[in-house]
């Protein structure tokens, strides 16, 4: 059975910390637009903390969410791309394959959780800052389609070495940049399945939710939700 | 009437054919530096990027994308209403029916660039197109991009030859008037036409052909254009009444470019005498009729969101009913409501410059109603955190601009071309009992008809 | 075996053959043919330990082979070098365990910034004005050992002196070893923001002079006073990680009871957004709401006090602490007093628990107090005089004693700025009073009056503008690292790497120039300095602490010295004395009329102090709270922006006795209606093109308010009006998000 990645994210966990937002720009060759851009609504960050704020002050409280592409396997984004840029993997991942990216940016819209982020303008690299790309992950050109790929580079490196060691990959052993730098051990990634892997039995939690599941998009990312603290409860 | 009378109708209507004003030349120029202007900014925004426009995160689609639909939605006035009148035979669309085809040729022609144009990588557009490749990268089916690409085809290549076949006669009638280039050029371009009783028959059965074929046509190309949205899980995008909504609110529109259309080559081409206020009077009739039926599936689609009262919807809905987009929405109800309907219902008020201040009202709403069927939905989608804003730059307003220039420049290049009232039409008009066009040219022949 | 895993194993081979080498990258021949084909795609990971903020975690960095473009004894080529793509957390490193915070990420940027001082640099203009010229390291060290010699030769060696950051590392030895060896004075330290009065009052306390190590993971109650301790402060990561535990317990283990967490702040931080329970208190009054809690699990005799020790008899009025009933420090905390009883019961029964205290309540004049009041909360609850490793709390081992013998720069800069100090030469490395220094302590006219100053610094900020010559250090990645940690194990934990690539600029290691200056002396040192280059001082550490025979190379392979594996905290102890401190009501500079609001600078997020404002993937991170991004923001209570008229993003004007700034205001839900918070790190003047010229810096509107017992800055006692200003000059105020609720009311109406 092909591998089915997928990932749970522990809301009761999460501190809003951001590790894994700069951690993805890191990884993924994400450009940085500057400040005009940003203030156009153009800056590019594949995953992002949501912050929710609750009631007044001063019973107030703040709900953080770190939301990057969801890998729908009903993916709203991929039908509508005329190029079969945005395209499901065999693996479930939502693929988005630049080089045929045209740049209607329909996808984007398309998708309900705005996770898609388009490159208004060639990407530039202020030398020397442009050393610091990773060769595993293609830089984008102008008016191409980007988003969270799960780290698919680093999928596609686990599988060629275990490939090569002929043995089968463990659980854990493929670690997104997000996930490996998240600081609460909040982000879980793994194969869905795998019925013992971490992140099947994480999405099998009672707390577990997926981001508006109400239509249909079948997200593989499991949000398992902050919990209240009760004296009487636990060990 | 006599055969003088004739002559002076053909004569009245080929004079712009071949005769060309200093106000031709102004025009035209005027229009052409607009157009060029759109062009070079065009190709500005493809050297710099998209980012030369307002889209941002989240409205990835803002002008561009509302004229590709308004330029579409203009072309319906065309073809499809000159097939239904000529189907259902309504004689006094005579002097009409060109002048709609003409727009929805150049409706089409413009409102198609805007797919391209709205490219972040106009230059692989090609990928677009269905041919077999050794990699077998075909386009991909499903997306409503592709069916458009089908479909925009289709109506254009339709209205074409729906404009061009009952050209012929009427380019043979200038091959036979003229001497030199235009003799050799019209020769060509009318295929040998001689008015013979057969091909009088051949030429209204393919119309009649054509007519009733373009009608489904018409109706399907925007309601695929509609799916463009329907077929999106995005808040008010995702509706079963788009298809009508839209087919609705493009041949209003349509009615209403052509009652502006026609008025000003009416004053223009001196053409007074051919169209006149009852045809102003009979488009502004449907034109009332498809504001009645637009206004109902706008508080249709309103009423259901609303009643639904589903969390994301309900936050689109409020941005245009009294949040951010609210000024739009209701300047959108007043020109394409409350501004025509008077003016349409009273029959103290009917006229035709009352016409016209009318559809140039529902052309503005019809603009804004796609704007506002593209931005609000957007700026709301389901994630608050991810909400957002637009604002058009000026890369888009230029080219807004100059895609109404292109509108006026193309349709006073075609009125030198082929006469923009159809004389033959015309003469068939002026003989109600000769039915077939046929026979009046027999008559016309015979010198019947004196 | 198919054809493209051969190729992948003969790429992986031939790159690390062309990493192997680490030589002196000055010296080394461009080549401008590679002898070798590219192989991009194969990583080798090395270990380096992130410079950004004291907690010194461990890093391991991603190097890949690729093309630069360097300059090599003035010539323009290009080379093929490994160079530093990612970094992560170093697993075997005990601080950060495998983790990073969100600054450490972006960490790499200062190596491949742009701005970056790229040669050795002379003073060509007016002195603050800019213009600088490139020179040779040869003349650069001429300059600099000249100016040594002048001294020498005029007896006056006190008339030079070192200022720093805060160091934890063998550069501190080795600046220490030189100066006492010239004669300079002793080295001066800028760290203003650092948390003195916690270390003074843990020696008192408990006989550490050391910030705590806390036990999150294990703790099931957790109370803290200000401390934004998921955020900025003290040990983030390891803190963050216990964090995560502490709620759903280590990872595929079966979760403990989930801990609570309450925090007490007077604006939410990112830290108390996490928390169960948010209480505002009244500023400065932190200490009274710790001993109120105190006072009732003493009276509800859920605790006998004399189990308190050295801890409690730092408080007057231990252990009846009468003046603190629940109703009394409702009145002065403004937490109610049903909570206050509450909350201290559920503390005292569901243990571990353990009381932090950070950030703003020390940064008051009576911060002092704040803490010893918070060490006798945790001493009462069984946190001090317990086993090792029994306490969820404790003090770090040191390889050697933790003693800060450096001068404070308040001090120092008070003596310099009456000419009772008559500085000749300034060596300054890494800090920025200049930015970081409230304006009355006149930081920049002073340091104009010294005649010479050389700055190590990679980057023009405000106070390196001032040098005469400047001579840029390698950037971390490029050097070799060594960091002692001060909390967040049980340790000792001395992080230690090899450069991990070659240097891509004519740079040179700080601690090498040092040592190449001192060997350049015309009057050579006193006893001369023992290493012949910083590797060498570093071996000679690592072989003070493990003598063994790998104990070198291991260190280099694991990244430093780490602690053997289940080793106990060190409990705090209960033996020494002191005298007790009684509440006093905290001072603030300014009028309460005229200043109707508290004035609370924060350390961000992303910048800390503003040390890191000039790195673009923190200019473009969205602050998690307010999603701000390349900008500054004051931040005000709804109530009180509805009352002075001011909406969101309008630019107000902050003013205080010692000055005024304009910025954009954000209305948080999260702040006392009486607080007008701002985050540090923006408003910089010169400081790459990234930083220079956008928004505020609230350090400079700063009343030079101090602790008395410390003499450290009390940062957060200034009192200040605000207006809205109808004309801004400059606002830009950037935000990523659109809405800050997720069900808005007033859903676009
Ligand atoms: N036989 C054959 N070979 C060809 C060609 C051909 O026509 N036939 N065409 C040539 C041409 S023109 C091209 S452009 C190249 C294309 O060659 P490649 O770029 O190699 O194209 P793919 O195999 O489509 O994609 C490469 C890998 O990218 C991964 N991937 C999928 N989605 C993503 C994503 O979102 N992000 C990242 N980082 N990776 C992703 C997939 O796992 C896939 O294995 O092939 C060339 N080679
Ligand atoms: N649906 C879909 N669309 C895609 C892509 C996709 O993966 N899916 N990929 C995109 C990418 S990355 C690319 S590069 C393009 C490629 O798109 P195309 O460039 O269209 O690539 P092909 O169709 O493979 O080749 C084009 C034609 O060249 C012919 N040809 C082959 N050899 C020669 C030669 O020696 N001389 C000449 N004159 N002709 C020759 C082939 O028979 C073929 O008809 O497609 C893009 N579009
Ligand atoms: S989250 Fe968006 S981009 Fe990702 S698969 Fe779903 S629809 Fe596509
Ligand atoms: S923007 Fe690119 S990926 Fe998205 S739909 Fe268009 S072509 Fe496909
Ligand atoms: S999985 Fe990779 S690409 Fe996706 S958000 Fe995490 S780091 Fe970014
Ligand atoms: S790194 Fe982890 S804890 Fe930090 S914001 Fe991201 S998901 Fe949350
Ligand atoms: S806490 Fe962050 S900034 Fe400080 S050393 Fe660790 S990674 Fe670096
Ligand atoms: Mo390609």
């Amino acid at each position: 059975m092909p591998h089915h990645w997928g990932m749970a994210v522990d809301l009761d966990r999460c501190t809003g910390c951001e590790a894994c937002v700069v951690a993805c720009h890191a990884e993924n060759n994400i450009a940085t637009v500057g400040d005009s851009e940003a203030a156009r609504g153009r800056a590019m960050h594949w995953i992002r903390v949501e912050r929710y704020w609750e009631g007044e002050f001063p019973e107030v409280k703040v709900k953080f969410r770190p939301v990057f592409c969801q890998q729908c396997d009903n993916a709203p984004c991929e039908p509508v791309c005329p190029t079969y840029a945005s395209a499901h993997s065999e693996e479930g991942l939502n693929a988005q394959i630049y080089n045929r990216c045209i740049g209607t940016r329909y996808c984007a819209n398309a998708c309900t959780y705005n996770v898609r982020f388009f490159n208004f303008y060639p990407p530039a690299w202020e030398k020397p800052l442009h050393l610091q790309l990773n060769p595993d992950v293609s830089v984008r050109e102008g008016g191409v389609m980007e988003k969270c790929t799960f780290c698919v580079q680093r999928i596609n490196a686990a599988e060629v070495a275990a490939g090569m060691q002929k043995r089968t990959l463990m659980d854990g052993e493929i670690q997104p940049a997000c996930v490996q730098s998240c600081t609460a051990n909040a982000l879980v990634f793994g194969d869905l399945n795998d019925p013992e892997s971490a992140v099947s039995k994480l999405a099998e939690s009672p707390r577990g939710t997926k981001l508006l599941e109400e239509l249909g998009t079948k997200p593989k990312v499991t949000y398992l939700l902050k919990e209240s603290w009760h004296e009487s409860r636990g060990a | 009437m006599s055969r003088a009378a004739h002559n002076s109708l053909a004569d009245d209507l080929l004079r712009p054919v071949l005769h060309s004003s200093r106000a031709f030349y102004i025009t035209a120029a005027i229009l052409g530096t607009i157009v060029l202007c759109g062009l070079s900014t065009w190709f500005y925004q493809i050297y710099y990027g998209i980012g030369v426009t307002g889209d941002n995160w989240p409205v990835f689609w803002g002008f561009h994308e509302t004229n590709f639909v308004f330029w579409i939605g203009i072309s319906h006035a065309g073809t499809l209403i000159s097939a239904i009148l000529r189907i259902v035979n309504a004689t006094w669309r005579r002097p009409v029916t060109r002048c709609a085809e003409v727009i929805t040729a150049f409706a089409l022609m413009i409102g198609a660039m805007f797919p391209l144009i709205h490219l972040g990588r106009p230059w692989l557009a090609w990928w677009l197109i269905p041919y077999p490749s050794e990699r077998g990268l075909w386009p991909n089916y499903r997306s409503p991009l592709v069916w458009d690409f089908f479909a925009i085809n289709t109506y254009l290549l339709s209205s074409l030859l729906f404009l061009a076949l009952p050209a012929i006669p009427d380019m043979a009638l200038i091959r036979d008037r003229t001497k030199g280039w235009r003799r050799t050029l019209y020769g060509k371009l009318s295929l040998g036409w001689q008015g013979t009783p057969k091909q009088w028959h051949r030429l209204e059965s393919a119309m009649h052909l054509m007519a009733l074929a373009i009608i489904p046509i018409a109706v399907s190309v925007h309601t695929i254009v509609s799916f463009d949205f329907s077929m999106a899980v995005v808040p008010m995008w995702h509706s079963t009444i788009f298809g009508p909504y839209f087919v609705a609110g493009a041949i209003f529109s349509g009615i209403a470019a052509l009652n502006i259309v026609m008025a000003v080559i009416r004053k223009l081409l001196h053409l007074e005498k051919y169209l006149q206020p009852v045809h102003f009077q009979n488009l502004g009739k449907l034109m009332l009729a498809m504001s009645l039926l637009w206004g109902y599936f706008v508080f249709n689609e309103r009423l259901v969101t609303w009643y639904g009262n589903t969390t994301h919807e309900m936050t689109a809905l409020w941005s245009t009913q009294m949040g951010r987009y609210s000024p739009l929405f209701w300047t959108m109800v007043f020109c394409n409501f409350i501004l025509p309907f008077p003016l349409l219902t009273i029959k103290r008020l009917r006229s035709i410059t009352s016409t016209v201040v009318a559809s140039c009202g529902v052309v503005v709403g019809m603009w804004i109603e796609r704007f506002l069927i593209i931005v609000p939905s957007l700026s709301y989608k389901s994630m608050p955190y991810s909400w957002g804003s637009y604002m058009p730059r000026w890369p888009e307003i230029v080219i807004l601009a100059s895609s109404f220039a292109a509108m006026g420049l193309l349709y006073l290049l075609f009125s030198k071309f082929i006469p923009i009232i159809s004389i033959w039409e015309m003469k068939v008009g002026e003989h109600p009992e000769i039915q077939i066009a046929a026979q009046v040219q027999e008559a016309e022949a015979a010198g019947e008809l004196t | 075996m198919d054809r493209r895993d051969f190729l992948k194993i003969t790429a992986a081979s031939g790159a690390s053959a062309t990493l192997a080498s680490c030589g002196n990258p000055e010296h080394s021949m461009v080549r401008f043919i590679p002898e070798e084909e590219l192989s991009g795609g194969v990583a080798v990971w090395k270990p380096s330990i992130c410079p950004l903020c004291p907690a010194g975690c461990g890093m391991l960095v991603r190097v890949m082979d690729g093309e630069a473009e360097v300059i090599r004894n003035g010539k323009k080529g290009t080379i093929q070098m490994g160079l530093a793509k990612k970094l992560e957390g170093n697993p075997n490193h005990p601080i950060s365990q495998g983790k990073l915070c969100v600054r450490g990420q972006a960490a790499i940027q200062v190596t491949y910034h742009p701005d970056r001082i790229i040669h050795p640099l002379k003073r060509s203009g007016a002195r603050g004005t800019g213009p600088f010229q490139e020179i040779t390291w040869d003349e650069a060290m001429s300059m600099l050992v000249s100016q040594l010699n002048g001294l020498a030769a005029s007896g006056n060696q006190k008339a030079a002196v070192f200022l720093t950051k805060p160091m934890r590392d063998q550069r501190q030895t080795l600046i220490s070893e030189f100066s006492s060896r010239f004669g300079a004075s002793v080295p001066v330290t800028f760290d203003p923001l650092g948390d003195h009065v916690l270390r003074r009052a843990n020696a008192r306390s408990f006989g550490y002079d050391q910030l705590p190590t806390f036990d999150i993971g294990r703790s099931r109650y957790v109370l803290s006073f200000g401390a934004d301790f998921l955020g900025t402060w003290n040990s983030p990561v390891t803190q963050s990680i216990g964090y995560g535990d502490m709620r759903q317990g280590k990872l595929q283990d079966q979760p403990a009871k989930r801990g609570k967490f309450v925090q007490f702040e007077a604006r939410m931080s990112q830290t108390g957004a996490n928390a169960d329970e948010w209480i505002p208190v009244n500023p400065g009054t932190e200490g009274v709401l710790a001993l109120g809690l105190a006072h009732v699990i003493m009276k509800a005799g859920l605790r006998k006090p004399e189990a308190v020790g050295a801890a409690g008899s730092q408080i007057a009025g231990w252990p009846g602490l009468a003046d603190y009933a629940p109703e009394e420090v409702e009145k002065r905390t403004g937490v109610k007093a049903e909570r206050v009883k509450r909350i201290a019961k559920e503390f005292a029964n569901n243990g571990p628990a353990i009381a932090i205290i950070g950030g703003s309540p020390l940064a008051h004049t009576n911060g002092m107090f704040g803490a010893l009041a918070v060490n006798a909360l945790n001493a009462l609850i069984g946190n001090a005089g317990a086993g090792n490793g029994e306490s969820p709390m404790g003090f770090m081992r040191q390889p050697k004693p933790n003693a800060d013998q450096n001068r404070h720069f308040e001090s120092f800069i008070a003596d310099a700025a009456q000419n009772n100090e008559r500085v000749k030469v300034l060596l300054l490395h890494e800090a920025n009073p200049v930015y970081g220094s409230p304006p009355a302590w006149r930081v920049r006219e002073t340091l104009s009056k010294i005649p010479f100053i050389a700055s190590f610094g990679s980057f023009i900020d405000e106070t390196s503008i001032l040098a005469d010559l400047i001579l840029p250090d390698h950037s971390f990645l490029e050097s070799w690292v060594d960091h002692i940690a001060e909390s967040g194990d049980s340790g000792p934990v001395i992080g230690l790497a090899p450069p991990a690539m070659h240097a891509l600029h004519q740079t040179r290691a700080m601690p090498d120039v040092l040592l190449d200056a001192s060997r350049k002396l015309a009057k050579p040192l006193g006893p001369p300095m023992p290493w012949k280059s910083y590797e060498e001082m570093l071996k000679a550490s690592v072989e003070a602490v493990d003598p063994s025979k790998d104990a070198w190379k291991s260190a280099q392979q694991l990244g430093g010295v780490m602690p053997p594996a289940n080793v106990s905290l060190p409990a705090p102890q209960t033996t020494r004395g002191g005298s007790p401190l009684s509440y006093s009501e905290p001072q603030f500079d300014g009028d309460a009329g005229q200043f109707p609001f508290h004035f609370l600078p924060f350390q961000s997020q992303a910048f800390l102090d503003g040390s890191l404002a000039h790195l673009p993937w923190l200019q473009e991170l969205p602050d998690v709270l307010t999603t701000a991004m390349w900008s500054s923001w004051v931040e005000l209570n709804p109530q009180t922006a509805a009352r002075l008229g001011i909406a969101a993003g309008d630019t107000i004007e902050v003013s205080s006795n010692h000055g005024n700034l304009q910025s954009p205001a954000v209305i948080s839900p999260g702040i006392a209606p009486n607080i007008i918070a701002m985050p540090m790190g923006q408003g910089h003047e010169t400081f790459t093109r990234f930083a220079s010229g956008r928004g505020a810096n609230p350090i400079s509107i700063l009343a030079p308010m101090t602790e008395p017992e410390t003499g450290s800055l009390a940062w957060a006692a200034t009192r200040v009006r605000v207006a809205k200003v109808q004309s801004p000059s400059k606002s830009k105020l950037i935000l990523f998000a659109g809405s800050l609720r997720e069900h808005p009311e007033d859903i676009g109406r």
